[in-house]
């Protein structure tokens, strides 16, 4: 059946179609350029990543290093947990992390039923969306972005890229060593739902929280952003 | 796909009576271009981009045997299987073989507009098995036994406490009264979470096939699709053929326009692309991927006057921004695609003898085309359809009629101008009293809502022409 459908469907493209050859077509193609990306709410990268992170209803923190980023995490686990456990892929960065600075305890594979509290390091982060990047493999398995209530997500500084055409460009890099991985993922913020009579509500089936921590050498008035939007509203 | 658009009139006419649904989808047509126009003003390239899509998506149809082509080699390189549907009858059928091929019982299922158009839902369900629905939306009206009411918010004609009600009827919810949104939430969340976890298939939609690499895309805010995407053992991503663009960094493009015009976000929450089943060394993921790739008229439409409708994004803005949409609602169109998009894309997809009156479903006002982020005439399509309409005799007589003299008398100025001046005066005079009349003969439309107010004494013709000749006197 799909083999004669395939058939007749492809026979009635080719009818509509230009029948140019595949250089013409690619050449056609290039010399559409580019799309026009948004500009940035401010022209420092990590002010600018940190002011649409938090327009996405995400909560953000900044770490010089990674010893601070542990304890960011615990301060964030305790916070919200009173606990200090969590589950992490299997990510060499993150198995590297210094866990115990902060007593932070991680189990590191895919999360289970009953685990609030999921961490991933992301590969980049999208200035331009306020987004992170992360794709599926042993690093950061796909449940660990949408299963548990809380994702917290680890961006090095030195992996924001301004639009979503410059992280393409990283990915198409990426994956010509490693093969392309089964799922990549732009995550923008905490899932949502305003299916019921447009009220807007975190925690529709993914994480009700999402934070992110900004790690590296962030400039004084980006920490100052995320420390603002940190502090509990009067 | 069930279709009930020869009652259109009828259907709105109910809808129009119920005045909580009316109020409800005043607040949508209040807001959505609000929150819509907002998202657009902060972005200043937003034309520019459209266009730029717009290139991109008509450069993609132009070719479309190649970049198919294209995608299906990539897809299948990336360990899918890649199946074609001419119509609905062999989509289902597909989709319905490859769950039987893993005694499938139970299948969790993302938002697909195209599943909705085939009937897929009711057809696996007669074979016996259990279909959920997980977009929250989606899952209401599923529960309700209804169909979506908007492309984008499915339950927008329920109210909060119609769901509630629902739910108390439905689920086994024990003491809880579930007051607030918040708790109507997580109380499906927690339901559909245990479906998620038990369904051995995941179906889900996508807004975009790449060529370049084989991926789709998958924009959602609630990451119920990516869950059916990435938990069930066996994945069917299910679209048209329509859907494909050459490169990644077009879809991206294309989620720009997208997420602004339905939502006002700058990005959805998620936006997911997926190549194939899990890769070595992956600790999860579907074991087995398909696509299943619907043309239902898509070749045909392709091949006519009307393949711009194809460069649509399923963005809703149309809905949101048509008077008449924000009027009547989605169910008063009888078809799966209401609002402007629907009344071009319904008759192209069944016949303009089913549903010739939803082309009539406009007022001309252009906003539809104004807002939409592919840059489809929606105005000029709808117009060419009712021509159409005219031509095949299947509008009533006296419409045709009237739109004749209408016509003759538009084609003879002169006769035009004096026989409305008479007719102005007329009215002028019987209403100089009043000021407005409360009836008035072939108008019952206008004045059983309202007064018709009273004509001055001249037309705009005679108006004009004097006006013209004191300039030349001087």
């Amino acid at each position: 059946m799909s083999g004669s459908a395939r058939s007749e469907i492809f026979s009635r493209l080719r009818e509509t179609g230009r029948g140019e050859t595949a250089e013409n077509i690619q050449r056609e193609r290039l010399s559409l350029g580019s799309a026009p990306a948004p500009a940035p709410p401010a022209p420092e990268m990590c002010q600018a990543f940190i002011l649409n992170v938090l327009k996405n209803q995400g909560s953000v923190d900044c770490a010089s290093n990674r010893s601070e980023a542990v304890r960011a995490i615990a301060h964030y686990l305790y916070a919200h947990f009173h606990s200090y456990r969590l589950v992490a892929g299997n990510d060499p960065r993150l198995a590297a992390m210094p866990w115990r600075d902060a007593g932070v305890l991680p189990r590191f594979g895919s999360l289970q039923a009953g685990e609030p509290v999921a961490l991933s390091f992301a590969r980049l982060g999208v200035v331009e969306t306020g987004a992170i990047l992360t794709w599926t493999g042993k690093a950061n398995p796909a449940a660990n972005n949408f299963l548990p209530e809380h994702h917290i997500v680890l961006v090095d500084k030195n992996d924001l890229v301004p639009t979503m055409e410059k992280a393409w460009e990283k990915i198409h890099h990426a994956v010509e060593k490693t093969g392309r991985p089964r799922g990549i993922h732009f995550i923008a913020g905490p899932s949502s739902t305003a299916d019921i009579e447009g009220d807007l509500v975190y925690g529709a089936h993914g994480p009700q929280r999402w934070h992110v921590i900004l790690l590296g050498d962030v400039p004084g008035d980006a920490q100052n952003v995320a420390r603002d939007a940190s502090k509990p509203q009067s | 796909m069930e279709q009930h658009s020869d009652t259109f009139l009828a259907n709105a006419s109910k809808a129009l009576k119920n005045s909580g649904q009316a109020e409800r989808r005043d607040k949508i047509g209040l807001l959505a271009p609000q929150i819509r126009a907002a998202a657009i003003h902060s972005f200043d390239g937003f034309d520019e981009l459209r266009q730029h899509v717009k290139e991109v998506r008509q450069h993609s149809l132009n070719n479309l045997d190649y970049y198919l082509s294209q995608f299906e080699k990539e897809a299948v390189q990336n360990g899918n299987q890649v199946h074609f549907a001419r119509d609905s009858e062999e989509f289902n059928s597909l989709i319905l073989d490859i769950c039987q091929q893993h005694d499938a019982r139970r299948i969790a299922k993302g938002k697909s507009m195209v599943t909705e158009e085939t009937g897929l839902n009711s057809f696996l369900q007669g074979a016996g098995l259990n279909v959920r629905e997980t977009d929250l939306g989606e899952y209401i009206v599923q529960q309700a036994g209804e169909t979506p009411s908007h492309i984008v918010r499915p339950a927008l004609h329920k109210s909060a406490n119609d769901i509630r009600e629902l739910f108390q009827q439905k689920h086994d919810l024990g003491a809880r009264k579930l007051d607030k949104t918040s708790d109507l939430v997580v109380e499906a969340r927690n339901v559909l979470r245990k479906d998620f976890l038990q369904a051995e298939v995941g179906v889900i939609g996508a807004n975009a096939l790449i060529a370049e690499n084989g991926y789709s895309m998958l924009v959602t805010n609630e990451g119920n699709g990516d869950l059916c995407a990435n938990l069930p053992k066996v994945l069917i991503v299910c679209t048209t053929i329509d859907r494909v663009l050459p490169r990644a960094e077009d879809a991206s493009a294309m989620s720009r326009l997208l997420a602004r015009s339905a939502t006002g976000q700058p990005q959805s929450c998620y936006t997911s692309f997926y190549s194939g089943p899990r890769r070595e060394g992956d600790i999860d993921g579907p074991l087995e991927t398909h696509f299943v790739l619907l043309d239902n008229e898509r070749s045909n439409i392709l091949s006519s006057d009307y393949r711009e409708i194809l460069e649509c994004i399923r963005c809703a803005a149309c809905l949101d921004h048509c008077p008449i949409y924000t009027s009547v609602g989605g169910h008063a169109y009888g078809s799966i695609y209401p609002g402007p998009i629907g009344s071009v894309l319904t008759p192209l997809l069944t016949s303009l003898e089913q549903s010739h009156l939803l082309p009539n479903a406009c007022t001309s006002c252009g906003r539809c085309a104004e807002v939409c982020p592919a840059d489809i005439p929606l105005p000029d399509l709808l117009r060419d359809l009712r021509h159409e309409e005219g031509i095949k005799k299947l509008s009533p007589q006296r419409w045709r009629y009237g739109l004749k003299l209408h016509a003759w008398l538009a084609r003879h100025p002169p006769l035009y101008q004096t026989l409305t001046a008479i007719g102005i005066r007329i009215l002028h005079r019987l209403g100089r009293k009043r000021g407005r009349f409360s009836r008035l003969p072939f108008a019952d439309g206008w004045t059983s809502q309202r007064d018709f107010p009273a004509p001055q004494e001249n037309t705009f013709m005679q108006l004009y022409k004097a006006k013209m000749k004191q300039n030349n006197e001087r």
